[in-house]
């Protein structure tokens, strides 16, 4: 999905330099100052991440119904070698703070709790064979779920990148 | 709200002995909520309600409370979160007592329960040799560690030296000759370490499992004390179908075990001294008892009709195959994969110099394990082409590996 973001962003850039070799000086300008209003419509459109007290996280962009959820590198960091995951049916409902699945780390049993209510439309099934993707990518390819959202409100209320940041150092302090 | 509950509690104690009963729960759960250090000790010898309960406290104390819970279970083989019954239990030993309902003779105990408990970690045996410490903490003041420091602190302080806690978070009692004094406070080192390892290894007596909640941290483990089944122990934990099987999930790691030779109330002294003193910097106080009264919470009978259930025990279980890989070329090469405890795929070549291979049928997917009274007409078209001899092997030698469970007995109570 970025990646295809990225490489229109790159075709539409060429396409920007040649035309620019071609036009006056004027309507260069004029055609670089549409660029940043033109990349401002995509970066609208990049995803937004969101993360709970529990050390879950979401993703979503805005308007669109599924968000992506998985758990942070903070929390793969504290629980350690991941040997097995639990993951949730398809077409599960689940309400926000909900368990969702388990995973085991050092003889611990542990919940994953949905930051978000809504139905399961997606799992990783990679983590059934490859328990370990969560701690060697915990916010990335060692995502736990697709979820179609039942209130995007629900997302306001969850913190951005720096607040979780800040709540991590001051939770290890 | 307090002044209802002591109330009702006062009018209840009027009444008779099932509303006496109602009234010990009513203050079990009561404290619950009071006491930021709160200490028990089951009555119970039943390892279901003794799950039971920790879970109950795990659920439902207050976020900040500390807890200390202490139970005995009687004889009974405990399996972890995900782990595979068939791959490290084995089950026909535990089906004999069931099936000749007395004493199975000797190496069988008698009836022996088979519970899957909540935590994570591997499989152990429980007897009335064997003490089970509990810890529920905020998980602020959690690491892995330091509530089997407490225990060694405990051990120490009846006497027990050579104990410590090792890299996989156990208690072991070392088994080397007295060397150089080590520092008393030092809960992971002893005089009879060897650093050579040239002594005998070191006996593990300590078994570690953790729960964590969003807003809870759980550590339990056993301490064996005097068990008298350490010789027939390896029978129970010995699956006949493991070398057949690959299974997701957990795999317990087998170590060498001793008893501590301690009686159980020193131990359980000690350990009540030590976690006063580490959290509220006291003395001993006496621990509330609780028992089969805690039944009458809702929240108790529900998490122990779960772990009886044989959905939890065995449904629970994470995706295996089995593959019966004779030796003998001309035998039928069966492989079998199942999922949530049921058969999901699997193949079959009458032998492995043909090619030809046949796919698990339709009506044979579902079946599941633990409840499978016949092998032989729950694969039926599948083994059509075998000759009889062939067919009949091979169903036996699944008996054997993959047995069918036998319903845990009801509590009297």
């Amino acid at each position: 999905m970025s990646g295809a973001i990225a490489t229109s962003a790159v075709a539409a850039g060429r396409v920007l330099q040649r035309s620019a070799v071609r036009c006056s000086r004027p309507q260069f300008l004029r055609l670089r100052a549409q660029n940043p209003a033109r990349s401002f419509s995509l970066s609208s459109r990049v995803l937004e991440k969101k993360y709970t007290e529990d050390h879950e996280w979401v993703d979503f962009t805005p308007g669109d119904k599924i968000a992506t959820i998985g758990i942070s590198e903070y929390a793969a960091k504290a629980l350690g070698d991941v040997v097995f995951v639990e993951l949730p049916s398809i077409d599960l409902e689940v309400t926000k703070g909900e368990s969702i699945g388990a995973v085991e780390s050092v003889k611990s049993a542990s919940d994953i709790l949905t930051p978000i209510s809504g139905t399961v439309t997606e799992i990783n099934n990679v983590l059934e064979d490859k328990p370990a993707a969560i701690n060697n990518s915990p916010e990335a390819d060692g995502w736990f779920a697709k979820i179609t959202i039942n209130d995007p409100a629900e997302l306001e209320e969850l913190m951005d990148e720096g607040a979780y940041k800040k709540f991590t150092e001051e939770a290890s302090e | 709200m307090i002044l209802h509950a002591r109330a009702q509690r006062q009018a209840q104690a009027r009444l008779s002995p099932c509303a006496r009963r109602r009234w010990l729960s009513q203050s079990a759960s009561e404290r619950l909520v009071m006491g930021p250090v709160q200490s028990y000790i089951s009555t119970s010898r039943d390892p279901f309600l003794n799950l039971s309960i920790e879970h109950y406290l795990l659920q439902k104390s207050g976020p900040e409370t500390t807890i200390l819970f202490l139970y005995v279970n009687r004889p009974s083989v405990i399996i972890g979160r995900n782990q595979n019954p068939w791959f490290e239990v084995n089950l026909a030993l535990l089906n004999n007592a069931y099936e000749k309902k007395s004493e199975a003779p000797p190496p069988g105990l008698g009836v022996v329960d088979l519970v899957r408990r909540r935590s994570g970690g591997g499989t152990v045996f429980h007897d009335e040799g064997n003490v089970n410490w509990s810890v529920i903490c905020p998980p602020a003041k959690f690491t892995r560690d330091t509530h089997a420091e407490m225990v060694v602190r405990a051990l120490r302080s009846c006497g027990i030296d050579r104990a410590r806690v090792n890299e996989r978070h156990d208690i072991v009692l070392d088994q080397g000759c007295r060397g150089p004094a080590t520092d008393a406070e030092d809960t992971h080192r002893t005089p009879y370490q060897s650093a050579s390892g040239t002594s005998p290894r070191p006996l593990k007596v300590s078994g570690s499992a953790y729960k964590l909640t969003r807003t809870r941290a759980l550590h339990h483990g056993t301490c064996l004390l005097s068990s008298p089944n350490l010789n027939i122990i390896p029978d129970y934990l010995h699956a006949p179908g493991k070398p057949f099987m690959t299974a997701r999930g957990v795999e317990s790691v087998s170590s060498p075990v001793g008893n501590i030779l301690l009686n159980n109330a020193d131990f359980i002294r000690a350990v009540q001294e030590q976690f006063h003193a580490k959290y509220e910097n006291a003395g001993i106080r006496e621990p509330l008892q609780v028992g089969n009264e805690m039944l009458d919470l809702e929240g108790v009978k529900k998490g122990y009709d779960e772990l009886r259930s044989m959905e939890w025990t065995y449904l629970q279980t994470p995706q295996f195959s089995i593959s019966s890989k004779s030796e003998d070329t001309k035998d039928p090469d069966l492989e079998l994969s199942v999922r949530f405890g049921a058969l999901n795929t699997g193949s079959l070549k009458a032998s492995r110099l043909q090619s030809g291979e046949i796919s698990l049928p339709e009506q044979s997917i579902g079946h599941k394990v633990h409840e499978m009274k016949s092998w032989d007409e729950a694969l039926d078209p599948m083994l059509a082409g075998l000759d009889k001899s062939q067919r009949q092997k091979l169903t036996t030698w699944l008996d054997k590996m993959l047995p069918s469970a036998k319903v845990p007995r009801q509590e009297i109570r």
